[in-house]
C-alpha cells in the first residue's frame, strides 16, 4: 500500500502539476527574461542590459509600488477591525444566520469585480443613488465622494473583505469556548479576554486572512480605475499600461516582477509556515 | 459568559449592515437597468423593461453569451476532472513531493491576475498561439483548477482512508475502487468545485481581459462599455450575469438541501 | 487440543520505517480453525503486522505464508484474508445490504444470488432481514459491527483479521458483541486472527494469546498459562496488577519462607511474582508457605472484594485482594500476615526481564 500511494500521488498529481508548471510557471519566467531585454524590443534575442529595472528606479514607478503597498496595509487594517465583530459572531455567537451570511458573502464573489464596482459608481456619484435621494428629499445637493485616494481604499475594502472574514471566523472558532469561559471564571474582563485568549489563539486565521487580503489588494487594479477615477495609478495598473499603450515589454516586465517579488516573498513566507493537513484537517 | 441577548442582537444587526454593505452597488445597478431613461439619474422617475429586450434580442449580446459560456463550459468540466485527481495527492495518498506540490497550487491563487493575463499573452505569443476563447480557457484553470483541487481536498480530508484499504482488502482492483468507493464519495466535494469553477469563469474579467483576443467574455464587453462611458445596456447586461449567478446558486443551494430533506425518509 | 495444520505462517518477519524498527524478525504459526488474539500496548507493532499480513504494507524482510504459497508478495486484493477495521469501513454511500454483497459483486455474482447470500449473512449475524435496504447511518453501533463482520464474511476469507474493532463501543455493548464473536468462531470453523490491546478482550474470546511489546512477541500462549506462568514481568504486569520480589539465591527481602518452600526455591535467583488476590490473611497459628508482614497503608473497596496496599519491613509495598468477608478488622494503620502457597507464586528465572521495568513493584 505504501508504495502504490507513493504512485498514485505522483500520478493523481501529475495533471495539475505539468499543467501549472506549463501555464504558470514557464509564463513568469518568460516575463523574468523579459525584463532584462533592452527596452522596447519583442524579442529575447538581445544582449539583457536590465535598462528596464533602472527607469522603474527613475521614472518614479516606485511611487506606484508604494501607493500600492500603502493602501493594501491600509484596507487590510480596516478589514481586520470591521470584521473581526462579524466573525466573532459567525463563530461563536449566531447558528443559522452564519449559513445565511457564509451563502450572502460568497454569492458576491460570483459577481464580476467590475459590476460591483460600478455599482458603487452608480450609488455615489452625482445623481446617484445616494445623492439623487438625498437631494430629491431635502433640496440639498453634494459633490460625488469619487474619483480619489480615500475612495480606492474603500473599494479595497469592499472586494476583498470576503477574504479576510471567512479566514478569521476559522480561527476565533478554533479559539476554545473554555478556555475563554475560564478566563472569564478567572476574572478576566471582556477586553483582557480579547487581548490574552482570542488574539493570540485566533492569531492563524489572523494572520492568514492579512496576507491573503494585502496581497491580492497590493496587486489590485480595478478600483483605483473604476471608482478611483486613477487619482492614484497602482503597480497593477502601470504594468498594464506598459505593455498596452507603451509597447514596452520589458518594462512591463520589470514593473511585473517588482510586483512579483513583494508579493511572492510575501506568499511564500506565509504559505511555508503553513501545515496545510493541519488546517484543513487532515486524519492520521 | 453568557453573550447576552442584546449583544447577540447588537451582532446579527452589525451581519445584516454588512450584507447590505455588500449588495447596495448591486441595487444600484439593478434600478438603473430598469430606469427608462437613456441617461441614469436618481431618483428614477419611470420604470421600464425595455433593455432588457433590447438586451435578449442583440445579437452581440448573444455572441458574448456564447462565448462566456463556452469558457466557462470547459473551464467547469476541466476543473471538475484535474480537481478530483489533484485532491487525491493533495489530501489522500502519502507520496514525496506533497507538502511541495500543496504548496505549489496555492501560488497562483494569490498572485496578482493582471500579471499572470499579461505574463500569459507574452507566453502564448512566444508559442505562436493566436489568443481566442480557447486561450481564455487555460488562463482561467491557472486560477481556477488550483481552487477547485482545494474544494475537493476539504472533502478528501474527512475521508477515512481505510474505506478505500478495505474494498482493495476485499479484492477491489484500483479501477473498482475508484469507482465503487473514492468517486461516489468525493462526488459532493467534486460538484461543488464544478459550481464554484463555473461561476468564478463566469464572472472574471483580469483574465479574460488579456487572453482572449479577438473574442470576448460578458464581463470584458461589460467594463470596456464602462470605461467608454455610460450606456443603458451595461447596467442591464450586468444583471442578467448576476442574475444567471444567483440563479445557478440558489439551484444548487435547494438541490443539496432538497437531497437531504429526502434521504433519511427512505 | 486437537493437533492442527498451521494455515498461517510467519517467518523473521521485520518492518523498519525511516528511524525505528517496528517488527523484528518475528515468527509465528497460527493454526488452521483458531481464534488468536495479539495483544499489546499502542506502539508495540500489532497493528503494522496485521497491516502487513492482510497487504496494507509491506515488510522489509521475512516471509508470510498461507498453507503453501507466500502471500507477502501478492496485492491485499488478491490476497484470500479479509479485515474487520477499526473504524469498520463501512461504506456510508451505500445500503447494509450493498455494504454486504460488495465483495460479491466484485466477485461478479449474479443481483439475485448476491441478496440470498446477504440475507443469510443477516440471519447469521441476528440481524433483521429488512435491514437489507437500511442505510448506513441509521444503523446503532453494534448494529454496523454486526454489518461489518457479514460483509467480512460475505468475502469468505482463509483468514478473518480484526484490527481492535470494538474499541470504540461502550463497556456493555462490548460484552456482549465479545461473546458473540467467540460463537461466531464456533459456528463459522474459520481462522480469526483479532490485534486488541485489551487483555481481557483477548481472554474472553482466544484460543491463544500472543503478547507483543517493542516489535516481538513476549509470549505466546493459551490464556491460562499467561495468566499463571507469565515469561517475563512485562507479560505478568501486563495481566493485571502483581507484586514482584527479587530472589537472590533462594533468598528475598521482606518473604519469610516455610522450610519446604525454602528448600525447593534454594539456589534460584529471578523474579518471584505473586498476585493480590493468590494472597490470605493469616491468622495466629495460620502458616503458609510464603508470608509477608506489613501495616495497612490504604483500602479500596471493589464490590464484592476489598483491596489493600500494604508496607512491609523494609518500605517497599505490596498489593492484598481479599474477599469482603475476609477484611482486615482494624483498616488502615493496623498490622497484618498475608501469604501463600509456593504454587500460586510463579518464578520468572529469566533474569533479563528485570531490567527492562525497574521500577515494577506493585
Amino acid at each position: 500500500m505504501q508504495r502504490r500511494e507513493r504512485n498514485l500521488g505522483l500520478l493523481y498529481s501529475a495533471p495539475l502539476t505539468i499543467f501549472l508548471f506549463l501555464a504558470f510557471l514557464a509564463p513568469i519566467c518568460l516575463v523574468a527574461a523579459f525584463s532584462a531585454m533592452p527596452e522596447k524590443v519583442f524579442s529575447l534575442t538581445q544582449m539583457p542590459d536590465f535598462s528596464a529595472y533602472r527607469t522603474v528606479l527613475e521614472q518614479g514607478y516606485w511611487k506606484s509600488v508604494a501607493w500600492s503597498l500603502f493602501m493594501a496595509f491600509v484596507a487590510t487594517l480596516i478589514l481586520l477591525v470591521i470584521c473581526w465583530p462579524l466573525a466573532f459572531g459567525m463563530a461563536k455567537v449566531f447558528k443559522r444566520f452564519t449559513l445565511v451570511l457564509t451563502i450572502g458573502v460568497v454569492m458576491t464573489l460570483f459577481v464580476s469585480e467590475n459590476i460591483r464596482l460600478f455599482g458603487w459608481v452608480l450609488t455615489l456619484m452625482k445623481g446617484g443613488l445616494i445623492e439623487g435621494y438625498w437631494r430629491h428629499w431635502t433640496g440639498v445637493g453634494f459633490d460625488a465622494p469619487l474619483y480619489n485616494g480615500p475612495i480606492i481604499v474603500f473599494g479595497l475594502v469592499y472586494v476583498y473583505l470576503p477574504f479576510m472574514l471567512f479566514p478569521l471566523a476559522q480561527g476565533i472558532a478554533m479559539v476554545p469556548d473554555d478556555a475563554r469561559q475560564s478566563a472569564y471564571d478567572l476574572g478576566a474582563t471582556r477586553w483582557q479576554i480579547l487581548k490574552e485568549i482570542d488574539l493570540p489563539l485566533a492569531m492563524p486565521g489572523i494572520m492568514v486572512g492579512s496576507l491573503l487580503t494585502f496581497v491580492l489588494a497590493a496587486g489590485a487594479m480595478a478600483e483605483s480605475k473604476l471608482l478611483g477615477g486613477r487619482a492614484i495609478i497602482t503597480i497593477a495598473d502601470e504594468v498594464q499600461t506598459a505593455f498596452t499603450y507603451g509597447q514596452n515589454w520589458p518594462l512591463g516586465s520589470a514593473l511585473a516582477m517588482v510586483l512579483i517579488a513583494i508579493i511572492g516573498t510575501v506568499a511564500i513566507w506565509a504559505i511555508s509556515k503553513a501545515d496545510l493537513d493541519k488546517m484543513m484537517g487532515r486524519k492520521a | 459568559m453568557k453573550t447576552t441577548r442584546f449583544r447577540s442582537g447588537l451582532l446579527v444587526a452589525y451581519g445584516v449592515l454588512i450584507l447590505a454593505f455588500l449588495y447596495l452597488p448591486l441595487v444600484s445597478v439593478g434600478l438603473a437597468s430598469i430606469s427608462k431613461a437613456r441617461y441614469l439619474s436618481f431618483p428614477i422617475r419611470r420604470y421600464a423593461y425595455g433593455w432588457y429586450e433590447e438586451a435578449v434580442t442583440s445579437d452581440t449580446v448573444r455572441d458574448l453569451l456564447i462565448i462566456s459560456l463556452k469558457v466557462a463550459g470547459l473551464v467547469t468540466i476541466l476543473s471538475m476532472v484535474i480537481g478530483f485527481f489533484g485532491a487525491l495527492a493533495f489530501a489522500r495518498y502519502s507520496w514525496r513531493f506533497r507538502k511541495t506540490y500543496q504548496k505549489l497550487i496555492l501560488l497562483p491563487i494569490f498572485f496578482p491576475q493582471t500579471v499572470l493575463g499579461l505574463a500569459l499573452l507574452m507566453w502564448f505569443n512566444a508559442l505562436d498561439i493566436v489568443p481566442s476563447w480557447k486561450t481564455a480557457i487555460v488562463a482561467h484553470l491557472v486560477w481556477i483548477a488550483p481552487i477547485a483541487t482545494l474544494i475537493v481536498s476539504i472533502r478528501a480530508f474527512s475521508f477515512d482512508a481505510a474505506l478505500e484499504e478495505a474494498a482493495r482488502d476485499m479484492g477491489a482492483s484500483q479501477w473498482q475502487t475508484l469507482r465503487e468507493v473514492t468517486i461516489p464519495l468525493l462526488m459532493p466535494g467534486v460538484t461543488s468545485a464544478g459550481l464554484f469553477a463555473f461561476l468564478l469563469s463566469w464572472g472574471n474579467f483580469p483574465l479574460s481581459l488579456f487572453t482572449t483576443g479577438a473574442d470576448s467574455t460578458l464581463p470584458e464587453w461589460l467594463f470596456a462599455k464602462m470605461v467608454s462611458g455610460y450606456s443603458p445596456l451595461v447596467p442591464t447586461v450586468g444583471m442578467l450575469t448576476v442574475l444567471t449567478s444567483a440563479v445557478l446558486v440558489l439551484g444548487a443551494l435547494l438541490l443539496a438541501w432538497a437531497i437531504r430533506r429526502l434521504r433519511p425518509t427512505d | 487440543m486437537t493437533a492442527k495444520t498451521p494455515i498461517l505462517r510467519i517467518n523473521a518477519l521485520t518492518k523498519t520505517f525511516e528511524n525505528f524498527t517496528a517488527l523484528h524478525g518475528i515468527d509465528l504459526n497460527v493454526d488452521d480453525g483458531e481464534f488468536l488474539a495479539i495483544v499489546g500496548p499502542s506502539g508495540s507493532g500489532k497493528t503494522t503486522l496485521i497491516r502487513i499480513l492482510v497487504g496494507m504494507d509491506e515488510p522489509t524482510d521475512g516471509s508470510v505464508w498461507l498453507r503453501d504459497k507466500r502471500i507477502d508478495v501478492v496485492p491485499a486484493n488478491k490476497r484470500p484474508t479479509c479485515m474487520v477495521f477499526q473504524s469498520l469501513a463501512l461504506f456510508p454511500h451505500r445500503t447494509v445490504g450493498q455494504n454486504i454483497e460488495f465483495p460479491l459483486k466484485l466477485r461478479g455474482v449474479a443481483p439475485a444470488k448476491r441478496k440470498e447470500r446477504a440475507l443469510e449473512l443477516l440471519d447469521t449475524l441476528r440481524l433483521p432481514r429488512d435491514y437489507y435496504s437500511k442505510r448506513i447511518q441509521q444503523c446503532s453501533g453494534g448494529e454496523k459491527q454486526r454489518v461489518a463482520l457479514a460483509r467480512a464474511l460475505a468475502f469468505d476469507p482463509e483468514i478473518l483479521f480484526f484490527d481492535e474493532p470494538l474499541s470504540a463501543l461502550d463497556y456493555r455493548l462490548r460484552k456482549t458483541l465479545e461473546k458473540e464473536l467467540k460463537d461466531l468462531h464456533r459456528r463459522t470453523g474459520k481462522t480469526f486472527i483479532y490485534i486488541t490491546h485489551s487483555l481481557e478482550e483477548a481472554m474472553v474470546m482466544s484460543d491463544r494469546i500472543a503478547i507483543m511489546k517493542a516489535g516481538h512477541f513476549e509470549q505466546i500462549a493459551p490464556a491460562e498459562e499467561i495468566y499463571a506462568r507469565p515469561k517475563s514481568r512485562f507479560v505478568a504486569e501486563f495481566m493485571g496488577e502483581v507484586n514482584f520480589f527479587d530472589l537472590v539465591n533462594g533468598t528475598a527481602s521482606d518473604v519469610t519462607m516455610s522450610d519446604s518452600a525454602g528448600a525447593s526455591l534454594a539456589g534460584q535467583t529471578g523474579t518471584l511474582t505473586i498476585r493480590p488476590e493468590s494472597l490470605r490473611r493469616l491468622g495466629e497459628g495460620d502458616s503458609a508457605d510464603l508470608s509477608f508482614e506489613g501495616v495497612v497503608e490504604a483500602e479500596y473497596l471493589l464490590g464484592s472484594r476489598v483491596q489493600y496496599r500494604i508496607t512491609l519491613a523494609s518500605g517497599r509495598e505490596m498489593g492484598v485482594e481479599v474477599l469482603r468477608e475476609n477484611a482486615v478488622p482494624g483498616g488502615v494503620g493496623a498490622s497484618l500476615t498475608v501469604g501463600c502457597d509456593l504454587k500460586a507464586a510463579h518464578l520468572i528465572a529469566d533474569a533479563q526481564s528485570t531490567e527492562d521495568t525497574p521500577n515494577a513493584a506493585a
